[in-house]
């Protein structure tokens, strides 16, 4: 630990300035202030905040949809636990981010969280801030609150370590969102000779800046034992993903992806769709004379073309008030609940080698396991979190997503799905229920004119680095029924040596559907 | 203590970070798209040996010019650029909109190969001569050993194309016969910076930056006002599976002796299953895809990829699929908006196409490369929405008299003499860091971690600021650490580097060694940094 009490002279206090050290450079630490510039009071008026999450770099083990376990470079959940292990995103804001765990007693951050050790049940409630936060010790007695980013480096260590998850835990911020997102290097236990740095890369975003980009080779990494916190505020609307950038054929074949998705400012509108789309288009474009009905710059840079039917009268006569994939102007990706399904390949030779200490193939990568959020089916349509037993005899919470696709019959599901498989192609089909495919890239399919490029089908495919985001429409079913959404490369309807499973899922008909917890009401 | 070890640290790395600059002077490339101009092109097919970062030579087909030369090269400038007899990808054919072009092609591949041709996607040709007859024949073809065939075609439609072999193709492509061409349009489109007038924004006299060349083939993509681009670079994406060239260099190599009859055409090379090893941008694997255009070390590889670009400058990006996979492209620092796809523009479906229809090309992150088909794209970076000022503007007390952001009526600060020319003035003077880092202000959001504590890449400038001057603003003139900065050194070019690269991840492999393949550095560099194309 370093401190500016290191520095007692003014010499010394000038070369701290000249070389930068910063003043409280530790290893472990979380951010997530409470108020900053453009968030004066955690949440603005037009409700955007600040939103917060802690991961962990490291390693540990996944069930295959064959039983087998399987070896992991992963991120793993350090806030968000109880919300991670119900299969939401971790994503927090600062009330709920920055809790004393001290206060806690310590009795609910235990080894295996939120997983309990006896019964290997999880645990409900467990805890939603982040894992290690406590008193800072060098705060002057002065300082009333002692929560400053300080954390006891045990506690992430007990919670962290062997806690990989497949994918990696799950983001979701708001657009005008202001996202601190810490990753802890907490070291790969069972691969004692690497000493591997792990970094965040926010796949796709636009303008992104080299610095938070998370290329190793133009930025920096974040080696074991470090913390570092990315920045960014929220880019336009739509599916993203983030993954690790060390090695990528390596890191991401081993499973460090996940998904990011940002929500639409126009979720918060409650007027006419159109009118706000135009009025926010016009405060991108700065220019006093703009229209508002197309874009300012030709990569649309925070702008949405508005659509044909409000071109003409400023407005498209749909009041806001639903759930969006993006701000469409005329509500037609209102959608009733979304579903991240997350495309992914593991190939088990490459597994076990990156276990066993030898030189991995490239060339020879071969995926053999084909996950929907980490699993294959039947684990996809198993409700809750899965857990797998680690080296050292804890239970984790290896698999927390189900790709269960529940729809209110006469609604619409949002799928967000994202593929960084690593090895091929892959295609997405369905079974009954025709695909809407609205976005591509994060992108809401539509021209410079307005023109609705939007399409329907009834397979996607889909590349590693690559995202789409499906509508199913369920207008005219029945509760009760079933489809099916699987992989049309029939070779990838299998897991391992079983020829059965793999990129496969159920589509559920409902009377209704708990957008939160998205359970099935007959 | 600790005070004392950082000084003679630091005293270490100033002169490394002095080793480094001069190592730096004459390497960094950053080339236009290259290529041969004309409206007769006289091409020969043969055989060459190329070369792969693991230190491989595959012996490889690839077309060229008939007689070598050193003329008839375009853009003009470019340091040692020739065309030689054998090239991967092919050369670069580069036409004007409505030129009548005559291809007469040669085939000087050895006798086993057969007969070899050239297709041309997207255009009417006429050929003339060569052979004809085969089942199945795409086109004449030129007959083996020397052998040769005419074809003729009018550039009707501007853009990027490609070219390619139709011939036994799935040995000859994976052998290296294919290249582009590009089609300039006839107009200039209103709004377009006139070809050879520099645009004004390459250039920050005050700081330095005098002399930048106009590179551009042309002053747009299309005859399409949206398709003006400041600067260009060709992807050509293709992968080679070593086995197959082994197989086909023991055959074309196999010498007639007592006991040995050799096999008298290429049918025996198994072109299935394929299993390749090599993934290349433009014929070179990663590093060596980075280094200039016409390195002599690559005789046969003369292009690179290795873009460069200033804040605010529109770029095209001409990728094209060859070889036989498709490859997710994914351009790290913002979206692509396509433009066209196989030089058939991408407009707005229910208006009368014209120069100023709407765009309804897609944004994308990721620009899959299918093979034979061109993508055209325009690619810009600005930093807009960050929330912080990328510059480093904000002074932690003194004033900064270069600290002015002028916003045009779309908020880029249009005053071309600025340094900061095309800073999106909403996050102007918007600070990062919470604390004051260097002579760089604080009150920002984030709090940057220990310099100790974080592995530092050899593209990182050594600050979150883009430029050497908001660099050495913010860390002092020698960051801490500058190890290994020598790919884009703090005091000079400082830019923000991004990766550009396949995303079906085991590709930036050359042949099982991380890092290589498909992958580059793209830099967005700060307009006192001199970006010189002619490497």
């Amino acid at each position: 630990m370093l401190s500016t009490r290191f520095f007692g002279g003014g010499i010394a206090a000038a070369i701290l300035t000249l070389f930068a050290l910063p003043a409280a450079a530790q290893s472990f630490r979380v951010q997530c202030p409470t108020s900053t510039p453009t968030h004066p009071t955690t949440v603005n008026a037009d409700g955007s905040g600040i939103k917060c999450q802690q991961i962990s770099g490291g390693d540990g083990f996944a069930t295959m949809g064959d039983g087998t376990q399987t070896y992991l470079f992963g991120f793993g959940p350090l806030s968000g636990l109880s919300d991670m292990a119900s299969g939401l995103p971790g994503t927090q804001v600062p009330s709920v981010f920055n809790q004393d765990n001290t206060s806690l007693g310590f009795d609910p951050i235990f080894i295996g969280a939120p997983v309990n050790q006896l019964d290997g049940t999880i645990v409900s409630d467990v805890f939603n801030g982040a894992i290690g936060l406590a008193p800072d010790p060098t705060l002057p007695a002065t300082v009333a609150d002692k929560i400053d980013g300080h954390v006891d480096p045990r506690l992430i260590m007990d919670v962290g370590v062997m806690n990989a998850n497949e994918p990696a835990p799950l983001m979701a911020i708001d657009e005008d969102d202001e996202f601190f997102l810490t990753l802890t290097n907490v070291g790969q236990v069972m691969r004692p000779d690497l000493f591997e740095q792990h970094t965040v890369h926010f796949h796709g975003y636009p303008n992104a800046s080299a610095f938070y980009d998370g290329v190793p080779d133009a930025s920096i990494a974040i080696n074991i034992g470090g913390s570092f916190t990315y920045y960014y505020l929220a880019p336009d609307a739509g599916t993203y993903f983030w993954h690790c950038h060390i090695s990528p054929p390596e890191h991401l074949q081993m499973g460090m992806v996940g998904q990011i998705y940002v929500r639409p400012r126009q979720n918060r509108v409650a007027g006419d769709l159109g009118a706000a789309l135009i009025a926010a288009n016009k405060h991108a474009a700065v220019n006093p004379a703009a229209t508002g009905l197309s874009c300012s710059d030709i990569l649309c840079t925070g702008q949405t073309p508005a659509p044909v039917s409000a071109q003409g009268t400023g407005s498209s006569g749909v009041a806001g008030g639903g759930m969006y994939a993006y701000n469409d102007g005329d509500g037609s990706t209102r959608y009733d609940v979304e579903y991240p399904i997350q495309i992914h390949g593991f190939d088990p030779s490459f597994h076990f080698v990156g276990m066993t200490f030898n030189p991995e193939s490239f060339t020879d990568m071969k995926d053999k396991y084909f996950l929907l959020n980490g699993r294959s089916y039947p684990d996809t349509v198993s409700p809750g979190a899965m857990t797998t037993q680690s080296s050292d005899g804890t239970l984790h919470a290896s698999q927390p997503l189900p790709t269960i696709i529940n729809i209110p019959a006469n609604g619409r599901a949002l799928l967000r799905i994202s593929d960084l498989d690593v090895t091929e192609y892959q295609t997405l089909a369905s079974l009954g229920v025709r695909m809407h495919v609205i976005g591509y890239n994060a992108r809401l399919l539509r021209d410079l004119a307005g023109n609705d490029m939007t399409y329907f089908t009834n397979s996607i495919t889909l590349a590693g680095g690559e995202s789409l985001d499906v509508l199913l429409d369920a207008t005219g079913l029945a509760a009760g029924q079933k489809f099916y959404l699987y992989t049309p490369n029939l070779d990838h309807l299998s897991n391992d040596a079983e020829n059965f499973g793999g990129l496969m899922t159920e589509v559920n008909i409902c009377s209704t559907v708990d957008p939160t917890t998205k359970a099935c009401g007959i | 203590m600790r005070a004392m070890k950082t000084i003679t640290l630091v005293r270490q790395l100033v002169r490394v970070t002095a080793v480094a600059a001069v190592a730096l002077l004459g390497n960094a490339a950053q080339a236009a798209a290259p290529g041969i101009t004309g409206t007769t092109f006289n091409l020969d097919a043969s055989a060459a040996y190329i070369t792969q970062p693991d230190g491989a030579t595959l012996y490889s087909w690839g077309y060229g010019c008939t007689v070598a030369t050193t003329s008839g090269l375009l853009p003009a400038g470019i340091a040692g650029a020739n065309c030689p007899t054998m090239q991967l990808p092919g050369p670069t054919l580069i036409v004007h909109e409505g030129d009548v072009v005559t291809v007469n092609l040669t085939n000087n591949l050895p006798a086993q190969a057969g007969r070899t041709s050239i297709l041309f996607p997207g255009f009417a040709v006429t050929a003339t001569g060569g052979v004809t007859g085969l089942p199945g024949q795409l086109t004449n073809e030129a007959a083996a050993s020397g052998g040769t065939v005419s074809y003729q075609f009018t550039a009707t439609k501007p853009g990027t194309h490609s070219y390619y072999s139709g011939s036994q193709a799935d040995l000859q492509v994976e052998m290296g016969l294919y290249g582009a061409i590009i089609v300039l349009p006839t107009s200039v489109p209103t709004g377009c910076t006139a070809l050879g007038a520099i645009p004004a924004h390459y250039i920050d006299t005050a700081a330095g930056n005098t002399q930048e060349v106009d590179f551009r083939l042309a002053a747009s993509a299309y005859d399409h006002g949206a398709s003006c681009y400041d600067r260009e670079y060709l992807f050509q994406f293709s992968e080679m599976d070593p086995l197959i060239h082994r197989a086909a260099e023991e055959i074309a190599t196999c010498v007639v002796a007592a006991g040995v009859t050799c096999p008298t055409n290429m049918d025996t090379v198994a072109t299935e299953p394929y299993h390749p090893g090599y993934y290349m941008i433009n014929g070179r694997s990663m590093p060596d895809d980075m280094d200039p255009n016409y390195s002599v070390q690559y005789p046969h590889q003369p292009y690179n990829g290795n873009p460069h670009m200033h804040p605010g400058e529109l770029t095209l990006l001409r990728i094209v699929g060859q070889g036989r996979w498709q490859h997710p492209f994914h351009e790290h620092g913002n979206h692509v908006r396509l433009l066209a796809r196989d030089g058939n523009l991408l407009l707005a479906p229910d208006l009368a196409p014209g120069p100023t229809t709407p765009l309804a090309g897609p944004l994308l992150f990721t620009t899959t490369t299918t093979p034979g088909q061109t993508l055209d794209g325009i690619f810009q970076w600005t930093g807009k929405g960050l929330n912080w000022d990328v510059f480093g503007h904000r002074r932690n007390g003194a004033t900064d008299v270069d600290a002015v952001c002028s916003p045009d009526v779309n908020g880029y600060n249009s005053v071309v003499a600025a340094p900061n020319y095309y800073e999106w003035c909403g996050d102007h003077g918007k600070a990062l860091e919470n604390k004051p880092f260097g002579a760089v202000g604080g009150g920002g959001p984030a709090t940057l971690p220990d310099p100790n504590i974080v592995a530092n890449g050899p593209w990182y400038s050594g600050s979150p600021y883009l430029g050497g001057e908001a660099t050495g603003r913010a860390v002092g003139a020698t960051p801490i650490p500058p190890s290994g900065t020598v790919a884009n050194d703090p005091v000079g070019e400082a830019g923000f580097a991004y990766m550009w690269h396949s995303h079906n991840e085991r590709e930036i492999t050359t042949n099982n060694i991380f890092p290589g393949g498909m992958l580059m550095m793209m830099l967005v560099d700060p307009r006192a940094y001199q970006i010189d194309e002619s490497k």
